[in-house]
């Protein structure tokens, strides 16, 4: 393989992990991966999830011992048994959950362990965090405490820690799965301006749009082992999608025939506090009613005030004709409205509680689950979660381990086959697809469809638009609140942009 | 002793299931935390110049070391199990309430009153209608700051607190005006006290079929304990409302999303506490004491947080740390008559006992959950599981139903 891209030239690999192998009890999560980073490389490390993608990286990071294999830097062998070693050589990862002082400032967090000296000149500190920033485009604020930042925010003074601790190589776990399109984009901005820096950046990810747009180079893992090494140049999507699952993945699916009936959701000028100013919308039977929009326009509101768990301020919620406003989460799902939510561990799974707990999180009050009065059948409750986890396909050792030791994407499917199980009229689904794999959103996707097949009602909110348009029958655009637009499902992308920037009402093409 | 505590967890065969785990883990972690104290107490001892062997070997034998010891253990073990159940329930679902102390305090007093007035009911109806008066006493105490946490959110700790001043006021104001002892013979000293209760409203004596003798109170209330802690089990892992508790205890939102009413939870969870509470003052006012004297023993609603913690918010459990707390107790006899040690050294050595539980169950969990991770986390991504700080379990919320008793204000609403 020759190499004279965009990254070291000729030049000698900066970091080469060679032939680790690492073993958990029961499945070996890397198999003998060799992999190499070149100065000044954005390189992405792709796979589903547990293809050992954050594995290999721990254990470059010091979290894991390997069971075999070894690591160079620079072209000296290393041994690196903690974060601390991996930082001494210049390595320094970014994980997915923050691990910030919140009351503390930019600046604090920032050299916190490295103050260097008793006393602390704040002022010199936060100059030099200022400069630092600066730097590399990092729009912050060392001043500010940590918790009042964006999510974004945040993320860029992780990597700020890592780089005032003198790193080259910086690994970042899945670092777009918790940011909205904008912090992306500008999160791409911060990378390339360090990559012109010389810096060596690991781009792990599940996202393949995004990694054709900012890696240099692509290593693809496949249940412990890499599959293959490409460049953005030299494949597609789809063939990234191939590589990482194993088989061909559909990105459209074929949405099934089925004659649209009478309306099943009927909002009639929806008020709320905060974002919801007066959104009317139908969605009938049948139908997949898509929202599109820029997260934060009241997409969480809307969702929350459907199935209860918001009062709505004024206006109607009909499902099947009768108003459900102001109803509690408990009524509400009795009528046949189900819930998969935007956050599956804030408002989906209990993770401390085994899955078949949480197999019946929602119809504890279901009379085919009790013994006596107040009193759960376990037995049944036990059926029903070997029932859905079977049919679902989640991948779990037995349904009395907790839900926190799914992956991602085994919990979305736990939810969903909790959700779709008492065949609900009405299903609300926020951003169902968030933080899964390609293979996970392909299964979530089918199982939508299915419900269209089988006749219910379904509101799909999404912010991604490929999603949008995977799925939907008709899309609406919100933006603060409102209702700014109504599209076809083959309406043209900068169409639903106006819409989705608060643009005025289009008409219905077609 | 302490090093075999400490080593034996990497000893676990992996093929055992993790409910085995966890209880051998938390088993071993209470041994090995015994031994620390024990050592500790140790140096305490030499320093006072005695032999720790002789005065360790003289509380055992006070305690442990005869059926009339056993006895005594057993009675000071009893109001204790009701007090650390009455604080595990709330706090399963993410409610500490720190008020049992003023709840069965206003409990002796409402079952005192009950003895009083009803004293024409026959015997078994008499001790019912008291429990009752004492559960319903203790209910209604846990019930003003259950509604003010449910209606305006007044976190719970603040507004037990205050409970519990207001409830030592109530006392005296009872045994000073409605409670009076006014039986007592012309001219002679009157404690301030209730009249006598009749002698059919007393609680039993269990420990006569033993052999122990009537001077350790052992009462039918023991028994009664241990059938709640059956109870708060069944609670827990059999109904409804036990569940729903342990979903708002450790995840609101899904809670919420799962048609759960947070309030109403919390209200009801609130309740049960407070007729728990309520029992705790029977040993001594129905079986002890035979009346509500101005001297009761106080503080056993705070001792009952430390035996919760002991027992591991675990109903199991805490039947089997408050036996462990009375032994303990026990043997403040034995250094008052045998030894220059002060009795104050059984404080002490509960003190370190609790500080080295928080210690090595904390070490307990970190290594099962690293086994867990190794076993479960094959399944699923590694990586989801894998959580390298507190900050990331607490976001979620993994540890919030494991029972260290961390602040509870950011859990709820």
């Amino acid at each position: 393989m020759t190499d004279e891209g965009a990254g070291g030239g000729n030049s000698p690999p900066l970091v080469v992990l060679e032939g680790i192998t690492k073993r958990f009890p029961g499945v070996v999560a890397n198999d003998d991966v060799t992999l190499e980073l070149r100065r000044g490389e954005v390189h992405a490390l792709i796979g589903e999830n547990g293809a050992g993608k954050s594995t290999l990286m721990r254990v470059l990071y010091g979290i894991y011992p390997s069971d075999s294999g070894r690591i160079l830097v620079r072209g000296e062998l290393v041994k690196i048994a903690s974060p601390r070693d991996a930082i001494a050589v210049g390595i320094g990862m970014v994980h997915q959950h923050f691990v910030l002082v919140d009351p503390f400032t930019v600046t604090e967090n920032v050299i916190l362990g490295e103050e260097g000296g008793a006393r602390l000149d704040v002022d010199d500190a936060n100059r030099r965090v200022a400069d630092l920033a600066e730097q590399y485009g990092f729009r912050v604020d060392p001043a500010r405490p940590v918790e009042d930042l964006s999510v974004g925010e945040e993320q860029r003074v992780e990597i700020l820690k890592a780089l005032y601790r003198g790193v080259e190589i910086l690994i970042l776990d899945e670092p777009t799965a918790v940011l909205t399109p904008q912090e992306t984009r500008d999160l791409f901005d911060n990378l390339r301006k360090l990559r012109e820096a010389g810096r060596t950046i690991v781009f792990i990810s599940h996202k393949l749009d995004e990694v054709l747009e900012i890696a240099d180079r692509i290593t693809v893992l496949r249940r412990g082992r890499v599959v293959g090494e490409t460049r953005p140049a030299d494949t597609t999507k789809a063939k990234l999608a191939e590589m990482m699952v194993g088989r061909p993945v559909l990105f459209r699916l074929e949405k099934p025939d089925v004659t649209i009936g009478g309306p099943v959701l009927r909002v009639t000028d929806l008020r709320g506090e905060g974002k919801l100013n007066g959104i009317s919308l139908e969605v009938r039977s049948g139908e997949i009613l898509g929202v599109a929009g820029v997260e934060g326009n009241g997409q969480r509101e809307l969702a929350e005030t459907l199935i209860g768990l918001r009062r709505p301020l004024s206006g109607t919620i009909e499902v099947d004709g009768r108003d459900i406003a102001g109803r509690n989460v408990g009524d509400i799902r009795h009528v046949g409205v189900s819930y998969i939510p935007e956050d599956r561990h804030e408002q989906g799974l209990v993770l401390s509680m085994t899955l078949w707990e949480n197999a019946v999180l929602g119809r504890q009050n279901d009379p085919q689950f009790e013994a006596g009065p107040g009193v759960l059948l376990i037995r049944k409750i036990k059926a029903l979660a070997a029932r859905l986890v079977k049919l679902f396909d989640v991948r779990a050792r037995s349904i009395d381990v907790k839900a926190s030791s799914l992956s991602g994407g085994n919990q979305q499917k736990l939810v969903l086959a909790r959700e779709l199980e008492v065949d609900p009229k009405l299903l609300i689904a926020a951003q169902p697809t968030r933080g899964l794999d390609v293979g996970a959103i392909e299964f979530v996707w089918k199982e939508i469809l299915d419900q269209k097949a089988a006749g219910r009602a379904v509101l799909l909110i999404s912010a991604e638009l490929d999603e949008i348009y995977a799925l939907a029958d008709r899309i609406v655009t919100l933006y603060e609140g409102r209702i700014t637009g109504e599209f076809a499902p083959d309406a043209p992308p900068e169409q639903i942009g106006v819409g989705m920037l608060g643009g005025e009402k289009q008409p219905v093409a077609s | 002793m302490t090093t075999e505590g400490l080593a034996a967890p990497a000893a676990i065969v992996r093929s055992r299931p993790a409910w085995l785990d966890t209880l051998l883990g938390q088993a071993l972690a209470l041994v090995a935390s015994l031994g620390i104290a024990v050592l500790a107490g140790a140096v305490l001892i030499v320093a006072y110049g005695e032999s720790p062997v002789e005065v360790y070997s003289s509380i055992l034998e006070q305690s442990v070391g005869s059926v009339d010891g056993i006895g005594y253990v057993l009675a000071i073990a009893t109001p204790l199990i009701f007090s650390a159940l009455a604080v595990a329930v709330p706090f399963k679902a993410g409610l500490f309430n720190i008020g049992v102390e003023g709840q069965y305090i206003v409990a002796m007093v409402v079952a005192a009153w009950a003895e009083v007035e009803l004293g024409f009911l026959p015997g078994p109806f008499l001790i019912i209608a008291a429990l009752l008066a004492a559960m319903l006493g203790g209910m209604a105490w846990a019930a003003v700051p259950g509604v003010l946490k449910v209606t305006t959110g007044a976190h719970e700790v603040v507004t037990t607190i205050m409970m519990n001043g207001i409830a030592v006021s109530l006392v005296g104001w009872a045994l000073n005006f409605p409670l009076h002892f006014d039986d007592a013979p012309e001219g002679a000293f009157v404690d301030l006290r209730t009249n006598n209760f009749p002698e059919q409203g007393l609680v039993g004596d269990l420990g006569r079929m033993f052999g122990i003798t009537q001077g350790a109170h052992l009462s039918w209330l023991l028994l009664l304990a241990i059938a709640a802690s059956f109870v708060v089990w069944f609670l827990f892992r059999r109904t409804r409302l036990g569940y729903e508790a342990r979903a708002v205890g450790a995840s609101p939102g899904s809670a919420r999303a799962g048609g759960a009413s947070i309030g109403a939870v919390q209200l009801k969870v609130f309740l049960i506490s407070g007729a728990l509470a309520g029992l705790v003052g029977m040993q001594q006012i129905l079986a002890d004491r035979g009346h509500l004297p101005q001297n009761y023993i106080v503080a056993l609603g705070f001792t009952g947080i430390a035996v919760a913690f002991l027992g591991q918010n675990h109903p199991i459990g805490i039947v089997f740390a408050a036996i462990l707390w009375g032994v303990l107790s026990r043997g403040e006899v034995a250094l008052q008559i045998g030894s220059d040690v002060p009795r104050e050294f059984v404080i002490i050595l509960q003190g370190i006992l609790i500080l080295s539980v928080v210690i090595t169950y904390q070490i307990a969990r970190r290594r099962l959950s690293a086994r867990q991770l190794q076993r479960e986390g094959t399944v699923g991504e590694l990586a989801d599981a894998a959580a390298p700080s507190d900050r990331e379990r607490a976001r979620e919320g993994e540890d919030r139903e494991s029972g260290a008793f961390a602040p509870a204000d950011d859990r709820e609403r």
